[in-house]
């Protein structure tokens, strides 16, 4: 009993719980939707998701927002196809730089928050508006159609049975995050300024040098899934990234983030997306009308922050 | 207090104080600099481009404008409790919306169906309001949330397909010029701003908005139901939404579920630059209704001038992201200096 | 895109620079399509090569940066503030535009609709498209006949469900299938963007493959991701026919991927349209009788031609798209306007 209360703490234990509810009632009504074929769909949807969700959850944890997670995927997205198609770039070159434009970008946030001291929010709402505007300036809203065959194979390439390769990126990021959350200094610093930037700053940790690294990390994460979908559309499309935004909040708060920062679990979030992700494939499944998803996913996000505040209240009731 | 005030509106100490400071912290204040950027860029547009001056060009950037200020002042009224209004978008387009069904479906007159439409701002506003109240959590989450369901709803519900059949006369509304330079949509977006002023300025309701946005315990302890207050703040917002997207209906003469992007978000930006560059902060408690007028009127002139310099239309936005990142950092600058000087 | 363009432009001068006589000296023309859209790139040739050939002051092509009435407006407002004084426009909203026309209008300037037509009553002086239902129709033809004997289960890819096109391209093409005994197993539509795109005809054509033995795409962006899948997809039997000029499509048919292409006219479009407002300008009139089609929005329809290409003729589809030109514009002046 005890060990069941304490798992029921966990971050991880509800959206877990709530996902293999989800996977059996909807397997008992549609047989069809652990067919592989489904499998790779859900899998191909969850491996972009879950980086945009990362790319959310890493400035939730500083207790920040990055309206701009999105337009910095989409200006990587299309630095991606841009330099192989225009440049003639290889394709590793071609991600290198634009993984190299997602972390400057990320870092230019983190800057301009820490030397202005302005909220997260009018910042990242400036610089989202650059870097679309730059997108838009550069490709004129046209893609970019000159991916090599390189790129393009890698996007549908299956791993085994019905995993695509491309969840690859997605399993080695999730593993490298949850390690620098758990266990490097740089994890540490990230949550302790999160839950209290004061303290923080008074036992010694760099307040801005952690701001910034961790809004690089951001542009890192969003880079990463700007060319993933890359990969898997098999153009460079610019308005990659333009419905990130409701997403990449959703799936951190379903796991139980904590938006005033300093409380965020990694197996947590990817949960949140495989919730999202499922809902959303049910839907289609079970022929419900298309336009109702976004109604369902704002309303997820109603009941998880919901629920997170009704934990939070628990254990003190209970000392009471 | 802050620089926030005009010289109309001198605060408590400023009144004890000399003349010769007002006028300097007149000088150093939000809308003063707003006033002479507007200058500056007039200027440059009248001299650098092909009829930025000519009567029609002057027409649409007050018709455009119009709509703009209202947007700006939508997110103001939330702003001012410290708060957040991401759904303006979703619950102007659902205004719109309802206002074209309750003409083109129920049949009903179209001053019915403006009250309809405004209405439908209020109530959306209200659900808002009521969750951020009942919940505690931040406006941002929240109103995040509901723009998705605002607009879904709207979406499924009207299959994604406009409402043509508005009436000439309303139409005709966002056609008609007086005095060959001015828009009927402006009068109405002035008229809303002068009745803010005085709300703000005047009304028991209206200090209390502020006071409950400043300090919501302090408030609480003095007798304000901040609950309430924040409703209230939210409908308002929900409303001023509603009429900047009726102001749309006329313009195009028909009630189209993207005229605010996906989700509404294309408001967004232009929402928070009027008030942001007005010099209302998103703490919340203070409020320049002067500067959000400025600020929005500033940033339509812009887009249309940089659109007028050819410079092409896929960079405006870039240039608009750079003014609010550049407008903040000389607020900055002012605020430090105003300290420095001990005058705030 | 530009080359190829270039090419066709100057074969094409010969035979037009008949008409280069006669024109406004102060034809400011603007061509602005909905949002930004490959089908619109050539109108900025056709708008160069027109300003060449007719001796107008300018015709540039203006694209709104997103797929929005309001932005379409403000840029139209723009322009005319900026001088222009001809404008060929695709609608945002074939109603809500009209209100931005009638003000173009009011203010002295010309304007006509190209690719997509306002509802009447518009200000616009004719609409010159795509026959869309007429397009569809042949398409399907040629598609049912590639598939030769034995079953024909076909399925219809095609655009946004707002455009009006889209209805009189689904209903062309069960017309044609139904003529021919084929059946249309799925209509998928509201599908003219990649990410969206890709997404549902993969699914599809994963699940269903072998139910279907021809593929027709009636939008641009279908058509390329469609092309795509059964490149991808390798040996399957269905036969496909695309539309418009995007690379992939005009590869795939040079591969044998797919059987062939329904070739609309952006270039002519632009072309005659700037001619025509340069006309409209310099005192020309329409005619009160002049042939006009009609179609759901309007009565003053003119079709800008529209032709099948396939392996054989895939290297000279310039020449197609020319030839359509050159019909046209020949007798265009003489057809539809009264000039004193």
């Amino acid at each position: 009993m005890l060990q069941i209360s304490r798992l029921s703490r966990a971050d991880w234990f509800g959206p877990l719980l709530a996902t293999i509810i989800a996977i059996v009632l909807i397997q008992s009504f549609s047989a069809t939707f652990l067919s592989a074929y489904n499998i790779e769909i859900l899998l191909l949807a969850i491996a972009v998701n879950a980086l945009v969700a990362y790319a959310q959850m890493i400035i939730i944890a500083i207790g920040q927002m990055n309206l701009s997670v999105g337009a910095i995927g989409g200006l990587a997205a299309i630095s991606f196809a841009g330099a192989m198609e225009v440049w003639g770039l290889p394709a590793p070159l071609a991600l290198v730089f634009a993984l190299f434009i997602g972390v400057l970008a990320g870092m230019v946030n983190g800057i301009l928050i820490r030397i202005t001291g302005i909220s997260a929010f009018v910042i990242t709402l400036a610089t989202l508006s650059i870097y679309k505007g730059i997108n838009l300036g550069i490709t004129e809203a046209q893609p970019f159609y000159g991916i090599p065959e390189s790129v393009k194979s890698f996007g549908s390439a299956i791993l085994v049975g019905p995993i695509p390769l491309l969840v690859a990126p997605t399993i080695v990021v999730t593993l490298l995050l949850w390690f620098m959350l758990r266990r490097l200094p740089i994890g540490r610093f990230i949550l302790a300024v999160g839950s209290n930037d004061h303290a923080a700053a008074l036992s010694g940790i760099s307040v801005s040098k952690t701001v910034i690294a961790a809004h690089a990390i951001s542009g890192l994460l969003a880079a990463i899934a700007g060319v993933l979908v890359v990969a898997r559309l098999q153009i460079g499309q610019p308005s990659i990234g333009d419905d990130w935004l409701i997403l990449s909040f959703a799936a951190p708060v379903i796991g139980g983030a904590i938006l005033a920062g300093g409380h965020v679990s990694t197996m947590a979030t990817m949960l949140g997306v495989v919730i999202v992700a499922i809902i959303t494939q049910a839907l289609v499944l079970f022929s419900i009308d298309p336009f109702l998803v976004q109604v369902v996913l704002g309303a997820m996000i109603l009941a998880a922050v919901g629920l997170n505040r009704l934990r939070a209240r628990q254990p003190l009731k209970g000392s009471m | 207090m802050s620089a926030q005030d005009t010289p109309s509106a001198p605060s408590p100490n400023s009144s004890t104080g000399d003349g010769r400071q007002t006028w300097l912290r007149f000088f150093l204040s939000n809308e003063f600099g707003l006033i002479l950027l507007i200058a500056a860029f007039i200027v440059i547009f009248a001299v650098s481009t092909r009829g930025f001056l000519s009567p029609f060009n002057l027409f649409s950037l007050g018709r455009n404008s119009a709509v703009n200020i209202m947007i700006g002042l939508s997110m103001m009224t939330v702003i001012v409790t410290g708060g957040l209004n991401l759904a303006v978008g979703a619950m102007g387009v659902c205004a719109a919306m309802a206002f074209g069904w309750l003409i083109e479906v129920l049949g009903l007159p179209w001053p019915i169906a403006l009250l309809g439409g405004l209405g439908m701002g209020a109530a959306l506003g209200f659900i808002n309001g009521w969750t951020v109240v009942r919940t505690g959590l931040h406006s941002f989450i929240i109103t995040l949330a509901t723009m998705s369901i605002f607009f879904g709803v709207m979406i499924f519900l009207t299959r994604a397909e406009s409402y043509r059949a508005i009436p000439d006369v309303f139409s005709a509304l966002g056609k008609m010029k007086i005095a060959t330079y001015l828009s009927p949509l402006l009068l109405v977006t002035l008229a809303c701003a002068l009745a803010l002023t005085w709300l703000y300025r005047f009304t028991v309701t209206g200090r209390e908005m502020l006071a409950a946005g400043a300090s919501p315990a302090a408030a609480e302890l003095s007798g304000i139901r901040v609950g309430r207050i924040i409703i209230l703040c939210h409908m308002l917002s929900g409303v001023l939404a509603g009429m900047a997207a009726l102001m749309l209906v006329a313009r195009n003469g028909a009630a189209i579920p993207s005229m605010a992007g996906q989700l509404g978000q294309d408001w967004l930006l232009p929402a928070f630059l009027g008030p942001v560059l007005g010099g209302t902060l998103l703490q919340g408690g203070k409020v320049s209704v002067l500067g959000t007028v400025l600020g929005a009127f500033l940033v339509t002139m812009l887009s249309s001038g940089l659109l007028m310099l050819q410079i092409g239309a896929f960079w405006v936005q870039t240039f608009l992201g750079l003014m609010l990142l550049i407008a903040v950092l000389l607020d900055k600058a002012r605020r430090s200096y105003l300290t420095r000087r001990n005058l705030a | 895109m530009n080359t190829p363009f270039k090419t066709m432009a100057l074969a094409g001068i010969c035979g037009m620079a008949a008409a280069a006589a006669q024109a406004a000296d102060d034809s400011r023309i603007a061509m602005i399509p909905g949002g930004p859209h490959p089908y619109f790139a050539a109108w900025e040739q056709a708008g160069a090569d027109a300003v060449r050939d007719f001796g107008i002051e300018a015709a540039d092509y203006k694209v709104p940066q997103k797929w929005e009435l309001t932005q379409q407006n403000q840029l139209l407002e723009s322009l005319l503030s900026q001088g222009y004084n001809g404008f060929m426009i695709f609608p945002g909203d074939p109603v809500g535009a009209v209100s931005t026309a009638e003000e173009l209008a009011e203010n002295g300037a010309q304007v006509i609709a190209g690719a997509g037509c306002f509802k009447d009553p518009s200000p616009a002086a004719f609409c010159l498209g795509t026959d869309t239902g007429n397009s569809a129709y042949l398409g399907t033809k040629e598609l049912l006949a590639a598939m030769g004997d034995g079953e024909k289960r076909i399925a219809h890819f095609t655009g946004f469900l707002v455009d009006p096109n889209t209805q009189l391209r689904i209903d062309a093409v069960n017309k044609a299938a139904e003529e021919a005994g084929a059946t249309v197993v799925q209509v998928i539509a509201d599908i003219d963007a990649p990410e969206p795109a890709e997404e549902k005809i993969n699914a599809y054509l994963a699940a269903h493959a072998d139910e279907v033995d021809g593929i027709i795409t009636t939008a641009w962006v279908p058509a390329v991701v469609a092309a795509n899948a059964l490149r991808k997809m390798g040996d399957t039997g269905i036969h496909m026919v695309g539309i418009d000029h995007d690379e992939v499509v005009l590869t795939a048919i040079k591969d044998g991927v797919i059987d062939g292409t329904m070739l609309q006219n952006p270039y002519g479009q632009g072309y005659i349209g700037t001619f025509a407002l340069d006309k409209l300008r310099s005192g020309c009139t329409v005619k009160d009788d002049a042939p006009f089609a009609s179609n759901a929005l309007t009565d003053k329809f003119i079709d800008s031609g529209t032709s099948y290409v396939d392996a054989s003729t895939v290297d000279s589809y310039i020449d197609a798209m020319r030839a359509e030109s050159d019909r046209i514009l020949k007798d265009f002046e003489a057809t539809y306007l009264t000039c004193n």
